[in-house]
């Protein structure tokens, strides 16, 4: 392809991602480094946002909460997802009832989910969990108010999300699976369980890798479902960052941009570093192919 | 083929070890069905308990312990909601920008798609790990900005701001996703059709695009998806006029219990069509999800 035709074909995506991407971002870092509310002029304060962001201790709360939410999830959701997709992979006809059932949590909107998930739990709203708990064991557990019980429920809900994803991801890759491989180790008088761990698993590790990455940068940027079912996140340290920058930045009026900022830049240098293996490998290939 | 006809000749007597295995796998496999089962019923528990309590009347809706059964059902919440809130137009809402930000990321994407698939396969890498690194991104980092940048422009609270910039969040994975299912297309078929004297756009429009039908089908149900699913964006980005309905839902918690049952209400009605897309279009989400993803 001629080089002229090359960039005809790629500068209205090439326009739209610079103008309304990268531009954005840059402005993100200006701020970062101002003091500085919508609409006017920044003024240069160096590293000030910066020191302020680390020596603030919500700040290093809300690190420390979604980084116990992403280790979490991320065990649960490669754990069940294998399960649920080894159980997939042997069903027969009714594997399109199943999936679409499941594939319902993660195509609404996070958000809505949340809501509705919520309602299983709130007192409110008949909470009809809270009531078989309580028939069950006779406690109350206050999952809005109390840290880990909201906990339990954030970690419940975006395993609840996220596990379709890994799930379809893991049967695509169990679908993958040479059928001559599970017959050798049969043959050779392996168990169900050294099938899985020394035949199958290492024979999908690329999937369940990707699955793994994901799923963390998905969980590191929470933010969505916090709304409905955190409402009182800051005061029980269970804000994640996203919530944070949102209220130092733009809830209720709040206008410390350059504050936000300082989080924001702060937070991709974090999210940059758990992608890093996973950069490398690719920059890797891109050498060898290039 | 060859390694069929090779088991076949060293296999010989196989129906007297088939059947009892046969029998234990389907016992098997009939426990997991039965488990998947229970399984997809619990994720759809909160759609099926939001179901419930929307269609109950609003005394015995909120009532503790839940009220399960001795009530006629209503769809007076629904009602309510149509009449009482601007659902209707944050509904309208919701789908334009959907609407408007799948065809402006195809349009402008398929083309950029087919240039990658057909450039060398370092491109391609550095291409994954951009739609990776701008995936990752927190959102903020981009909306906060294009949050002052619309003011400044005049369009806060539009529609079509909360369409380009969902067009913009989302393209690099459009591209990439795009760029897999060209990828596997013949690079002959794109010679051969401008050796018959196709220009190489002539080209894409008349050989590639019905090509690609399913290919483009799937990129546009997510990229169509994304921006129905859009909270944060939507949040930052719209106020009154260009209110969505996940930011809509949202407000309506924490206020009086009427409300919170016409909250109900909406997303009971956001959920009914997608779950019908996970049924209906389910072969095209599972292709975007798998060729989205893993392939390289």
């Amino acid at each position: 392809m001629r080089r002229r035709e090359f960039t005809l074909l790629m500068a209205p995506s090439l326009l739209v991602m610079v103008g309304l991407l990268v531009v954005p971002l840059v402005r993100t870092i200006q701020w970062s480094f101002q003091k500085v509310q919508y609409g006017t002029p920044g003024e240069f304060i160096g590293l000030k946002n910066y020191s302020q962001a680390l020596s603030d201790p919500r700040f290093g709360r809300a690190v420390l909460f979604t980084l116990l939410l992403t280790v979490v999830v991320t065990v649960a959701i490669l754990v069940l997802g294998y399960l649920v997709a080894t159980g997939m992979n042997g069903l027969g006809k009714l594997r399109p009832v199943v999936l679409g059932a499941m594939l319902v949590a993660y195509v609404l909107p996070n958000v809505v989910g949340a809501v509705s998930f919520s309602w299983l739990v709130d007192e409110n709203f008949g909470g009809v969990v809270n009531y078989v708990i309580h028939a069950l064991t006779g406690a109350d557990v206050l999952w809005f108010t109390e840290t880990w019980p909201n906990r339990i429920l954030l970690i419940a809900h975006t395993v609840w999300h996220l596990l379709p994803f890994s799930m379809l991801m893991i049967l695509a890759g169990l679908q993958g699976v040479p059928a001559e491989l599970r017959e050798a180790a049969k043959i050779d008088g392996a168990t169900a369980w050294t099938t899985h761990r020394y035949v199958i698993i290492p024979t999908i590790r690329g999937v369940l890798g990707f699955v793994c990455l994901i799923t963390i940068m998905d969980v590191l940027r929470t933010f969505d479902s916090l709304i409905p079912l955190s409402p009182q996140a800051d005061a029980i340290g269970n804000e994640s960052i996203m919530l944070y920058v949102f209220d130092v930045a733009f809830r209720n009026g709040s206008q410390q941009l350059g504050l936000g900022s300082a989080i924001n830049v702060l937070s991709i240098l974090l999210i940059l570093a758990c992608l890093f293996p996973f950069i490398r490998g690719l920059l890797k290939e891109a050498k060898a192919k290039a | 083929m060859i390694a069929d006809t090779a088991k076949a000749s060293t296999l010989p007597p196989r129906t007297s070890v088939k059947k009892p295995r046969r029998r234990r796998r389907n016992r098997g496999s009939r426990t997991a069905a039965v488990l998947l089962l229970l399984t997809s019923v619990l994720m759809l528990a909160p759609f099926i308990w939001t179901a419930l309590s929307v269609t109950k009347p609003t005394d015995v809706a909120f009532a503790n312990p839940p009220v399960l059964s001795g009530y006629t059902p209503t769809l007076q919440a629904f009602r309510d909601l149509w009449e009482t809130t601007y659902f209707a137009q944050y509904l309208t809402n919701t789908l334009v920008v959907a609407v408007m930000s799948t065809v402006v990321a195809l349009v402008i994407g398929i083309p950029a798609a087919y240039a990658l698939s057909r450039s060398p396969g370092y491109v391609s890498a550095i291409l994954l790990l951009l739609a990776l690194v701008f995936r990752s991104l927190p959102r903020f980092s981009v909306v906060l900005p294009m949050y002052e940048i619309s003011k400044a422009l005049g369009i806060y609270d539009t529609t079509f701001a909360l369409a380009a910039a969902l067009v913009a969040i989302n393209q690099p994975f459009t591209i990439w996703l795009l760029r897999n299912f060209f990828a596997e297309i013949p690079k002959e078929l794109d010679e051969a059709a401008m050796i018959d004297g196709c220009t190489r756009v002539g080209m894409l429009y008349r050989v590639m695009i019905p090509l690609m039908r399913p290919g483009i089908l799937t990129a546009g149900i997510f990229v169509f998806l994304f921006a129905f699913q859009e909270y944060l964006t939507a949040l930052v980005l719209t106020d009154t006029s260009s209110k969505t309905v996940p930011v809509f839902i949202t407000t309506q918690l924490g206020q009086t219990l009427p409300m919170l049952q016409q909250a109900g209400a909406a997303a009971m009605l956001l959920t009914l069509p997608v779950i019908a897309i996970s049924f209906i279009a389910q072969k095209y989400l599972v292709a975007g999800l798998s060729e989205g993803s893993v392939k390289g």
